[in-house]
């Protein structure tokens, strides 16, 4: 029998780690724990943070606007070899400079970023952050400067949104409007004159002329950066099923949670996708059993009593979710970090967390 | 129920405006409120309409029906013409229902399904919120319930749906989406037809999140907003301050060894959580000039019709005045 890995065996075993899980349940707080316990292993990491809570910004040095965008030393990580960088994720700036590598010269680049719908578009388009996240964990992991990208996703509905970027990117690039759209001038105006494309007809009846003539200029600048897209996409989705590549789950015991999670391990699994660890946030502390008081009057004793069934119950409950959870995700690593006082807000906090992930 | 008798639902900021949008972080339990605010009101006699705008499975179970989807379905009856019925919007059929309202059809309609909704979607960013939106105020002009409650989507979602009005306004100058987005961002900001119901946790990042979120929703869109929920919280025991050992001394009982253990785990992770909690509600009453409501945190982690009752009751007592 082959004992299960341990969290420490992912973190001194992967290149890239992916945390993802349901919404409110610490998850960047975790990917930057697991981050810390890597580089306190001797290893270079960088963690990219998607919309960190603000003290957890503080602890990281993620507080100013200015620098958070781009990888810098977290210190008082380790003493050792190892080191800690950190950022954060703008899908509007990597999408910027998607467009700026791509463009392939700056003045065509130049007319796509100030075009109104490109600059919606970076912000808001389905999928876009999430293409965004995989685009920069692409650009550090390949840059050869660290040996462990940790990556946190955006908090999603049903959190495989982030696996199914790629694909997304590139069905969309497929489709027979974009075609349309894509079209060598000449014709194009051919198309649009003969009134043939129902499809920006309706975009106009629906919202004005102005925002058609920006859609086109916008789809004909993007044709040119098409396969340059493409190979991109394919790229990632390579590597984000890598056998260096490892997924870690982080849910909170609370049943809605153990349901999402419960989910994602399926989606996992049926994309191909290495489940390297389930990391269990949140959880109460179970206190031994009580015996039972009969006939106890209100009071201080009984206050106690009260809080200690409740307690109980609450931390038995948890456990018995979490077991279903745990027997899914059969094979990954297990770990569990229980509910704490307050918010991290420094380096030494997350220290702590990290000691709780690899000395269980 | 008579027309106007949602004036007469009890608590009184239940029957404010005849959509409630119920909007929180991830994990704070919006969804949850979302269905006991729809218990309160139809348990009074109450026709409800609860709108799962991200179609949360388990919502419908949670109500005592079967899962909610694209069809609107009774989920629980009471008396005196209480129901409650849930259904999801999904884009899509929101999409085609405008076409149908605007009499757009034939070759339009067409290239609608062929470019399908992804791509003008892209075209007109925010466009799915809005038209789910959309529907939803033409439902609420419909008069199809006494009370529509709205789930908004969860975790960083909450602003964007609810802005993508005035997003679209920004953008679209003319036409009909720009008259969609403009009667939306009306209903939103009257507080006879709308108001936003927010739910948050007496812990410090849901704290953090819940005062930000309150200030965008009311500047950027003028939603009114009702009480604020803080749900999960451990009822007030001032027992725990003390000691067990010492607390069994005042009642005049002696421990056994076993139960002191046991008390003083409980009772040590019990006082820190009442302090950080009386901590964080007065960083709420000091950060947002709001009424409140304090629901219990039931001791469980999976929530049934039973746990929901109790909610209902928590969120029946009129809320506390900002101080």
């Amino acid at each position: 029998m082959t004992t299960p890995p341990t969290l420490n065996d992912v973190l001194a075993n992967s290149s890239l780690i992916v945390t993802c899980g349901p919404g409110g349940v610490g998850k960047t707080t975790t990917a930057a724990a697991l981050a810390i316990a890597a580089a306190r292993m001797g290893r270079r990491v960088v963690v990219v943070t998607v919309d960190p809570a603000r003290r957890l910004a503080d602890a990281l040095g993620l507080d100013m606007e200015s620098r958070a965008h781009e990888p810098h030393q977290v210190h008082e990580v380790t003493e050792g070899p190892g080191s800690l960088s950190a950022l954060m994720l703008d899908a509007e700036t990597t999408f910027d400079r998607l467009i700026t590598e791509r463009a392939g010269d700056p003045e065509r680049a130049a007319a796509v970023l100030a075009n109104p719908v490109y600059r919606s578009l970076a912000g808001s388009l389905g999928g876009a952050q999430e293409y965004m996240a995989i685009e920069r964990l692409h650009q550090l992991h390949s840059s050869g400067a660290y040996d462990l990208v940790v990556i946190d996703t955006p908090p999603s509905r049903h959190a495989i949104d982030l696996l199914e970027a790629p694909d997304r990117l590139v069905t969309f690039l497929s489709h027979p409007i974009y075609r349309v759209l894509t079209l060598p001038s000449r014709s194009f105006a051919k198309v649009t004159n003969a009134g043939s494309s129902a499809f920006l007809w309706l975009v106009r009846k629906l919202a004005g002329p102005k925002i058609v003539e920006d859609t086109i200029e916008f789809f004909r600048s993007l044709a040119t950066m098409e396969e340059g897209l493409r190979t991109r996409a394919a790229e990632v989705s390579v590597l984000l099923r890598d056998k260096q590549t490892a997924f870690i789950l982080v849910s909170s015991p609370r049943a809605e949670a153990i349901a999402e999670s419960t989910h994602l391990v399926n989606a996992l699994r049926d994309g191909g996708f290495r489940l390297g660890g389930v990391v269990v946030n949140l959880v109460h502390p179970l206190p031994p059993p009580a015996e039972a008081f009969f006939n106890l009057a209100p009071g201080p004793l009984a206050d106690h009593v009260a809080y200690h069934a409740e307690l109980f119950a609450l931390a038995t409950s948890e456990r018995s979710e979490m077991a279903e959870l745990m027997a899914l995700a059969k094979g990954a690593a297990e770990a569990e970090l229980p509910l704490l006082d307050g918010d991290i807000h420094d380096v030494a906090g997350l220290t702590e967390l990290a000691e709780m992930l690899v000395n269980p | 129920m008579d027309p106007g008798a949602l004036r007469s639902l009890t608590p009184t900021w239940v029957g404010n405006a005849s959509v409630t949008v119920v909007a929180g972080k991830g994990g704070v339990g919006s969804s949850t409120v979302a269905a006991a605010l729809a218990l309160v009101a139809a348990r009074q006699g109450a026709d409800v309409l609860l709108v799962a705008v991200d179609g949360r499975p388990g919502l419908g179970p949670l109500l005592g029906g079967k899962p909610i989807g694209p069809d609107e379905r009774v989920l629980r009856a009471f008396n005196r013409k209480g129901r409650i019925r849930g259904r999801t919007i999904p884009p899509a059929q929101a999409f085609s229902d405008y076409l149908e309202l605007k009499g757009i059809s034939g070759l339009l309609r067409k290239a609608a399904s062929a470019a399908s909704l992804d791509v003008i979607a892209a075209a007109t960013p925010g466009l799915e919120h809005l038209l789910v939106l959309g529907k939803i105020k033409e439902l609420d002009r419909e008069k199809v319930a006494d009370l529509i409650i709205v789930d908004a989507p969860p975790a960083g979602l909450a602003a964007p749906f609810l802005r993508s009005a005035s997003a679209l306004q920004a953008v679209v100058a003319s036409g009909p989406i720009r008259t969609q987005a403009d009667e939306v961002a009306a209903m939103l900001a009257d507080p006879r037809r709308c108001q936003g119901l927010l739910v948050t946790l007496a812990e410090e990042t849901p704290v953090n999140e819940v005062v930000e979120l309150a200030y965008d929703l009311e500047e950027k869109i003028g939603l009114t907003l009702g009480p604020l929920v803080v749900n999960a919280c451990w009822p007030d025991r001032p027992g725990l301050h003390m000691s067990p050992t010492a607390a069994a001394r005042a009642q005049g009982v002696k421990l056994s060894r076993a139960a002191k253990a046991a008390l003083d785990v409980s009772g040590e992770f019990g006082r820190k959580r009442l302090e950080g909690q009386s901590l964080q509600l007065n960083r709420l009453s000091e950060l947002l000039p709001l009424s409140r409501v304090i629901l219990p945190r039931v001791p469980t982690a999976r929530f049934g019709p039973a746990e929901l009752d109790l909610l209902a009751d928590a969120l029946s007592v009129e809320p506390v005045a900002a101080r």
